[in-house]
C-alpha cells in the first residue's frame, strides 16, 4: 500500500536533492578549476611553456594587493608587539639602572664617610705622634652644649686618664679649647669662641702679646678676639695666632687661628684684632688632649769648682768723657758692652796661673714646644686651601676726632 | 551552502595569507611554525576530507604560484600530506559508522579537540620529513640541529593548531550544530 506523500512535501524533497545535485556540482567544478590550474603549473615546469603559467600570473595578480595589505597589516601588529616589548625592556632598564644608581650613590656615601674618619684618623695620628712629649690623649666627643653665648662639649676621658683641669685641647693642629670640669670618666671642654675661654696668644710673625677670648656671648660669631696687644704695632691679615706658654700650662705654639682683619688702628675704640679660629668647630668628632705639665728645673751645680777661687772683676762702666777745647761739654761715646764674657786668668793657691772661661746660660735640653702636624691645620679632607692672600697694608688711621663748637 | 562556501574561501586564504606573511614573525629559536596547515588541520577534523583536499590544494597552488622554493614542492606536498592527516584523523562518515558497526569494528572516535594537534602534527612531520629526505638525497649530512628544527616546528605547528581550532570550529558553527544534536 502506497503511502500518499503531500504535494508541499513532494516539492520540498525534490528541491533539496536539486540542491544536493547543484552543490556536487559546484564542488566538482571547483575541483576540477583547481586541478586544471595545478595541472597547468606543473605542465609549465615540465614543458617550460609560459603559456602555461598564464592563469597562475592571473591568480597572483589579484591576490599580490591582498597580501601586500595583509602583510601592512601583519608588520603593523609585529612593530606594536615590538615596541610594547621594547618599552617593557626599557622600563626593565630603567628600574635596574635606578637600583644600581641608588646603590652607588649609597656607596659613594659610605666611601666620603669612611674617608672623612680616615683622613681625622690620619690627622690625629699625626699628631699625636709629633707631639708624643706632649702626653697626648685622644678623646671623643659624647655630648656638645652649642648655644647662642657659650660653646662647651664633654668628652669621654677624664682624671682616670690622666686629665686635669685647663690642659690644652686640640684638633687637627689647632687649639679647640681647654678642659675645664673634670671628673673621673669626662671632662668638660671649652672652646676658644666661647666668650668665657681667656687664652695667652702671641702673633706669629711680631712675636707681641696678648690675650684671646671667644666672641659667640659678644657678637653671637663664632670668633676671637685678641686683646692687649703693643700700641705701636700692628698685626697684619693672615699672621697666625699661636699659644704663648704664658699663663694656663698650655705648650708654646699650638696654632689658634689667623688674624683676620685689623681694625684697631682704624677705630681708636676697637682695642682688639679679629682672629677666625682654624679649628672647625662644626665637625669636632675627635680631640687630642695634651696632658703636659711645665716642670720646674732644677739649678745646675758644678761640681768641679773647689780648686777655684772666685775673684771680683771690675764692671766696665760707661764714664762720660769731658773733652776740653770744645765750646761744649760733650759726652764721648758709651763704649760697647763686651758681648761675651772673657777668659779670665786667676792664681790658684799654688801659684799656678788657671785660665777660667764662664759657662753659658742653660737653654734646656728638652724642646717642650708643640709641633703643628704636617697638614695638620687642614680641614678640607680632599682638597687644598687656596693660601692665605698677601697682608695688605692697613690704611693709616683716620682722624675721627671732632671739634668741639667754642 | 553559499555562506559556508564564503567562509571556507575566506579560511583558505586566512591560511595561505599567515603562511604567507606572519609566520616569519612566529618564530621560536629561529623556527617558524606552518600555519596554513594548522588551519587546515582544523578544518581536516570540522568538514572532513572533501574540503581539506580543496583547500590545501588551493593554499599549495597559491604558495607555489607566489613564494615558489623547490619546483612542484608545495602544490604537491600539501594536497598529500593534508590528506593523509584527513585519512587518520577527520570524522568518519555515518556510512563508514555504520559499516563498522556491523562488521564488529567499531571503534569510538577521538575527541576532536585531540584529532586536530594530531592532524596538524601529522601533516606537518610528514611535510618536514620530505624535506629532510631531500637535503638529504641533495648530499647534505642531517645532523641533531635539522632533526631538533624538524621537532620543534610539529611541536609548535601541533600547538598552534590546538589553539586555533577554538574560535575557527566556533566561526564555522560545529559548537552550535553538536549543541542542536
Amino acid at each position: 500500500m502506497k503511502v500518499k506523500v503531500p504535494k508541499t512535501e513532494r516539492k520540498r524533497q525534490r528541491g533539496g536533492r536539486v540542491t544536493r545535485i547543484l552543490r556536487r556540482v559546484i564542488m566538482i567544478a571547483i575541483v576540477f578549476v583547481l586541478m586544471a590550474l595545478a595541472g597547468m603549473q606543473i605542465l609549465a615546469y615540465f614543458t617550460g611553456n609560459d603559456a602555461l603559467k598564464t592563469p597562475g600570473n592571473g591568480v597572483a595578480t589579484l591576490i599580490t594587493p591582498l597580501q601586500s595589505a595583509f602583510s601592512s597589516a601583519v608588520n603593523w601588529v609585529v612593530d606594536y608587539l615590538y615596541t610594547l616589548k621594547l618599552r617593557s625592556n626599557i622600563e626593565l632598564a630603567y628600574n635596574e639602572l635606578k637600583q644600581q644608581n641608588e646603590q652607588l650613590a649609597y656607596n659613594a656615601m659610605l666611601v666620603a664617610e669612611l674617608q672623612h674618619k680616615l683622613s681625622a684618623y690620619e690627622n690625629l695620628y699625626d699628631e699625636v705622634s709629633e707631639n708624643e712629649l706632649m702626653n697626648p690623649l685622644v678623646a671623643t666627643v659624647v655630648g656638645r652644649e652649642s648655644e647662642n653665648y657659650f660653646s662647651v662639649f664633654n668628652i669621654n676621658k677624664g682624671s682616670n686618664d690622666g686629665v686635669e683641669p685647663y690642659m690644652a685641647v686640640t684638633m687637627d693642629g689647632a687649639l679647640v679649647g681647654y678642659t675645664e670640669s673634670v671628673t673621673a670618666t669626662r671632662s668638660v671642654v671649652r672652646a676658644i669662641i666661647d666668650s668665657e675661654a681667656s687664652i695667652a696668644a702671641l702673633i706669629s710673625s711680631s712675636r707681641d702679646q696678648g690675650t684671646v677670648r671667644g666672641t659667640l656671648g659678644v657678637d653671637g660669631t663664632a670668633m676671637c678676639r685678641m686683646y692687649y696687644l703693643p700700641v705701636d704695632n700692628l698685626p697684619r691679615p693672615g699672621d697666625l695666632v699661636v699659644t704663648s706658654g704664658v699663663a694656663m700650662g698650655f705648650p708654646k705654639g699650638i696654632p689658634i687661628g689667623t688674624v683676620r682683619e685689623s681694625t684697631r688702628g682704624m677705630e681708636s675704640n676697637k682695642q682688639y684684632v679679629v682672629v677666625e679660629p682654624l679649628a672647625d668647630f662644626e665637625h669636632v668628632e675627635y680631640v687630642v688632649v695634651l696632658r703636659y705639665r711645665p716642670e720646674a728645673e732644677d739649678v745646675q751645680g758644678r761640681d768641679d769648682t773647689g780648686d777655684l777661687t772666685y775673684t771680683p772683676l771690675d764692671t766696665a762702666k760707661p764714664v762720660p768723657t769731658v773733652q776740653i777745647g770744645s765750646d761744649f761739654y760733650q759726652l764721648a761715646p758709651t763704649p760697647e758692652p763686651t758681648p761675651e764674657p772673657s777668659p779670665t786668668v786667676i792664681i790658684g793657691e799654688d801659684g799656678e796661673e788657671i785660665v777660667v772661661t764662664p759657662a753659658p746660660s742653660s737653654t734646656g735640653s728638652e724642646n717642650y714646644e708643640y709641633q703643628i702636624p704636617s697638614g695638620g691645620t687642614d680641614t678640607s679632607y680632599g682638597f687644598t686651601l687656596s693660601p692665605t692672600d698677601s697682608p695688605t697694608p692697613t690704611p693709616p688711621p683716620l682722624d675721627m676726632s671732632v671739634e668741639e663748637d667754642e | 551552502m553559499l555562506k559556508k562556501g564564503l567562509k571556507i574561501f575566506v579560511l583558505t586564504l586566512l591560511a595561505y595569507l599567515l603562511q604567507a606573511t606572519a609566520a616569519v614573525h612566529m618564530a621560536i629559536a629561529d623556527v617558524a611554525p606552518n600555519p596554513a596547515m594548522a588551519i587546515i588541520a582544523v578544518a581536516t577534523v570540522c568538514l572532513g576530507r572533501k574540503y581539506t583536499f580543496v583547500m590545501s590544494l588551493a593554499v599549495g597552488y597559491l604558495l607555489e604560484i607566489m613564494m615558489p622554493t623547490i619546483e612542484y614542492f608545495h602544490i604537491l606536498l600539501y594536497p598529500v600530506c593534508c590528506m593523509l592527516a584527513a585519512l587518520f584523523f577527520a570524522d568518519k562518515s555515518e556510512r563508514r559508522l555504520e559499516e563498522e558497526r556491523t562488521t564488529g569494528r567499531y571503534h569510538r572516535q577521538l575527541n576532536p579537540h585531540l584529532r586536530t594537534p594530531l592532524a596538524a602534527a601529522l601533516s606537518v612531520a610528514v611535510y618536514e620529513g620530505v624535506h629532510l629526505t631531500y637535503l638529504y638525497l641533495g648530499g647534505v649530512t642531517l645532523d641533531s640541529g635539522h632533526i631538533s628544527r624538524a621537532v620543534i616546528d610539529v611541536v609548535y605547528t601541533m600547538a598552534l593548531a590546538g589553539l586555533l581550532q577554538f574560535p575557527i570550529r566556533k566561526w564555522l558553527g560545529v559548537y552550535r550544530l553538536r549543541h542542536a544534536q
